[in-house]
């Protein structure tokens, strides 16, 4: 959840510029916030700061592959009381910004697909997922990793929808209309250009159902059914730690270097966890909006 | 029942033990609004002439609608006043520049700044690709191994020091062990001093060959070349490493005919990265040639180039292919910046080419390598190419064992070095010698 926020806070982050993402401040430089962020150094500086008293440091504008210093916020709100209870404590960790828009062209490259080649896969302290290092012209950025990726991978993107649909390899990205109907992907956007905010976690990938003049329905992995414009970007394949469903937690402390604190045990009667659930699957949602009635008469 | 671990119900008025309190308190929960009836409206949007509910008409603040109905602020009274708005005021002009309280030019408007995009390498730029990107960059080819000049004068037993292997091991033992009364000392302390040391004992040689004293080390200076490779300008820039200086140039190590062959090698490229990634881009700079040192300095060429690495965290510590890519680049920008001296800006093949060498050591593996600048001429991808010999991840030592390792109340495993290796030091000493020697054979030749 705090990812989430933290994903939607980053949203205007200037890998390079995009035309079609809103910009959180005009400012070109650095925004440089205080001088507690870099410890005293002479010289070089060390790797770089393991957390951070700093409140703004999720609005960082420029984008960068080195880890960036978190602060807890151990489920307080603005106001300083819990909003979300059972956050707190864990291990420390640093935020790896990732770039979720698979389709960004440098400036003044905007051609019509290009190549990216995969350095290092690591894991990420930020969600179940692993990350993936690549690499394509002059930068480097931080991607969500899907199944079978090897570092010396070459991941290909493009925008193009042609007529007969394209031959995906695993990792690689293209918008829905270019997909053949039924491949399995994942890191799905809503809107074109948004960014991927659907099928991110461990294991999961969603189905390209039907392609139905110029929307694509896709089924989620909770088995909802949704329908996006055939430009929006997805990868192709599952992501990455297929096994993460399988691991055993073992003891309460490793929830507690999770960040997880107890449950309260007080016993609410009416929770509703209780009991086999059967509900009807809830209606497709549609991301695409349909020229009103009147316009189409 | 007694003894209840929760506590009883509070008594009735008194405040829930979860209600809000502070301003708050009292307040009960909003009901959140139920989801918009399904009506074509709602589904479809308003049709185009139809007034717009309340809620999803533009709202405009009631300040900016109306015109005399703007905040009162205490902006007129000059002073704080509680009841009245806080007012918006303008930002405050120092109306004169002072240095140390503005923002600085910015880059567009420096007189240096150029639209075209220049990139640079300094002394913490790790390379992505390491030795094939700086390969690519210099324009050379790579030959394992190092050249048979510096292969004989190893191979000569007068090149070696009386006692060389125990002076070598107490160098060794020095740095790593005898340096700091804890018991482990930091590669920050010992990296350095192994490495004067190890200058020190080649040093001694001066007795037999006279002309090692005609060499000067020198520390912290600052080398600037600057070329362009395939449409991108690239520059080297900065403190580097520890350069040892001499008077006499050392002399090509290939011949006529490698130096020629080289025109038919191919440089790599790794498609999808571009050369030029993880350098510095700037779109301020000036593009100049500098040695680091003035016109008249008694030891003009440079001879070595000793990078140390001695960052205590790995992360920040180069890795063995990244310091090779850094060693390479710098013996590069070195060797330009003297030619450029020596023999004009223009781009040509040089009749003498230029010899640099360089060792790079994080204080157990070492890095040797042999450039020799043969062109200038470095715009295309044709033509004759530099040449790079280098020996990597050559080990001095395995590992130093600092407590002894005691079995059953014996001492099996003492302290002290283990897995020695004499030839690293011998290529260490070979290197050193590499100009000195030959004009010792050819003064015994005459």
């Amino acid at each position: 959840m705090a990812v989430s926020s933290l994903t939607r806070a980053l949203g205007a982050l200037l890998l390079s510029p995009a035309p079609s993402l809103p910009q959180i401040a005009q400012h070109p430089r650095l925004v440089c916030l205080g001088g507690n962020l870099l410890p005293a150094c002479h010289g070089f500086s060390t790797s770089s700061n393991l957390s951070t008293n700093n409140p703004m440091w999720k609005c960082r504008i420029k984008y960068t592959t080195r880890p960036v210093g978190m602060k807890k916020t151990g489920g307080r709100d603005h106001t300083g009381r819990i909003a979300v209870h059972g956050i707190g404590g864990g291990h420390k960790q640093r935020y790896r910004m990732i770039d979720f828009q698979r389709l960004r062209y440098g400036p003044g490259s905007e051609s019509g697909s290009y190549d990216e080649k995969v350095i290092q896969i690591r894991y990420d302290p930020c969600r179940s997922a692993d990350i993936a290092l690549v690499a394509g012209g002059k930068q480097k950025r931080w991607i969500i990793a899907t199944e079978n990726m090897q570092p010396g991978d070459i991941l290909k993107t493009s925008r193009h929808i042609g007529r007969m649909a394209v031959s995906a390899s695993e990792g690689d990205a293209y918008p829905l209309g270019a997909l053949p109907v039924g491949t399995l992907i994942n890191n799905l956007e809503s809107h074109p250009g948004k960014g991927a905010q659907y099928i991110r976690a461990a294991g999961t990938c969603g189905v390209l159902l039907r392609k139905v003049n110029g929307t694509a329905i896709v089924q989620l992995p909770s088995k909802r059914h949704m329908q996006v414009l055939e430009t929006c970007m997805a990868t192709v394949g599952r992501v990455s730690n297929i096994d993460h469903n399988k691991r055993i937690i073992g003891k309460a402390g490793r929830n507690r270097w999770l960040g997880r604190r107890p449950h309260s045990g007080l016993w609410h009667r009416k929770g509703g966890w209780a009991g086999r659930k059967i509900k009807p699957l809830p209606p497709m949602k549609s991301y695409v909006s349909l020229p009103t009635a009147a316009a189409r008469a | 029942m007694a003894g209840l671990w929760w506590p009883a119900r509070p008594a009735a008025g008194a405040l829930r033990a979860w209600a809000p309190r502070g301003p708050h308190r009292g307040k009960t929960a909003k009901v959140p609004r139920r989801p918009l009836p399904r009506t074509p409206w709602t589904t479809r949007g308003p049709p185009p002439g139809a007034p717009l509910p309340r809620s999803w008409q533009d709202k405009r603040p009631v300040q900016e609608q109306i015109p005399g109905l703007e905040q009162v602020t205490y902006a007129g009274k000059q002073y704080f006043v509680p009841w009245l708005a806080r007012p918006r005021l303008p930002r405050w002009e120092r109306g004169w520049h002072d240095p140390r309280h503005s923002p600085g030019p910015r880059y567009e408007a420096m007189p240096l700044y150029k639209e075209r995009v220049c990139y640079v390498c300094h002394q913490r730029t790790k390379m992505l690709e390491g030795v094939r990107q700086a390969l690519w960059l210099t324009k050379t080819k790579l030959m394992e191994g190092l050249p048979p000049k510096v292969l004989s004068i190893i191979d000569e037993p007068a090149n070696q020091l009386e006692n060389e292997d125990e002076r070598v091991q107490n160098a060794i033992s020095h740095a790593r062990v005898w340096i700091t009364t804890e018991l482990i000392p930091k590669r920050e302390s010992y990296c350095p001093v192994l490495l004067e040391d190890l200058l020190h004992l080649c040093r001694t040689m001066a007795s037999k060959y006279p002309s090692l004293s005609k060499r000067m080390l020198a520390r912290d200076y600052k080398v600037a070349a600057a070329w362009e490779r395939e449409s991108s300008i690239l520059q080297v820039r900065g403190m580097n490493g520890i350069l040892l200086n001499a008077i006499n140039p050392l002399l090509p190590v290939a011949s006529k005919d490698e130096i020629l062959a080289t025109e038919n090698h191919i440089l790599e490229t790794f498609h999808p990265i571009s050369p030029t990634i993880d350098l510095q881009e700037v779109n301020v700079y000036e593009e100049r040639h500098d040695t680091g040192f003035r016109e008249g300095y008694p030891y003009p060429h440079p001879h070595t180039l000793y990078f140390v690495e001695s960052a205590n965290v790995r992360p920040v510590r180069f890795r063995p292919e990244q310091l090779r890519a850094k060693m390479l680049m710098f013996a590069f920008g070195n060797a330009l910046a003297k030619a450029k001296v020596l023999y004009g800006d223009d781009p040509k093949v040089l009749e003498h080419p230029v010899v640099v060498q360089s060792i790079g050591t994080e204080g157990r593996i070492f890095q040797f390598m042999v450039f020799q600048l043969n062109t200038t001429d470095l715009a295309s991808s044709d033509g004759v190419k530099n040449l790079v010999w280098i020996d990597s991840d050559q080990y001095m030592y395995d590992y130093i064992r600092y407590l002894p390792g005691i079995r059953k109340k014996v001492v099996k495993f003492p302290p002290g070095i283990y897995g020695y290796r004499p030839d690293t030091f011998k290529k260490f000493l070979a290197l050193y010698l590499h100009g000195a020697v030959q004009d010792s054979t050819q003064t015994q030749i005459l």
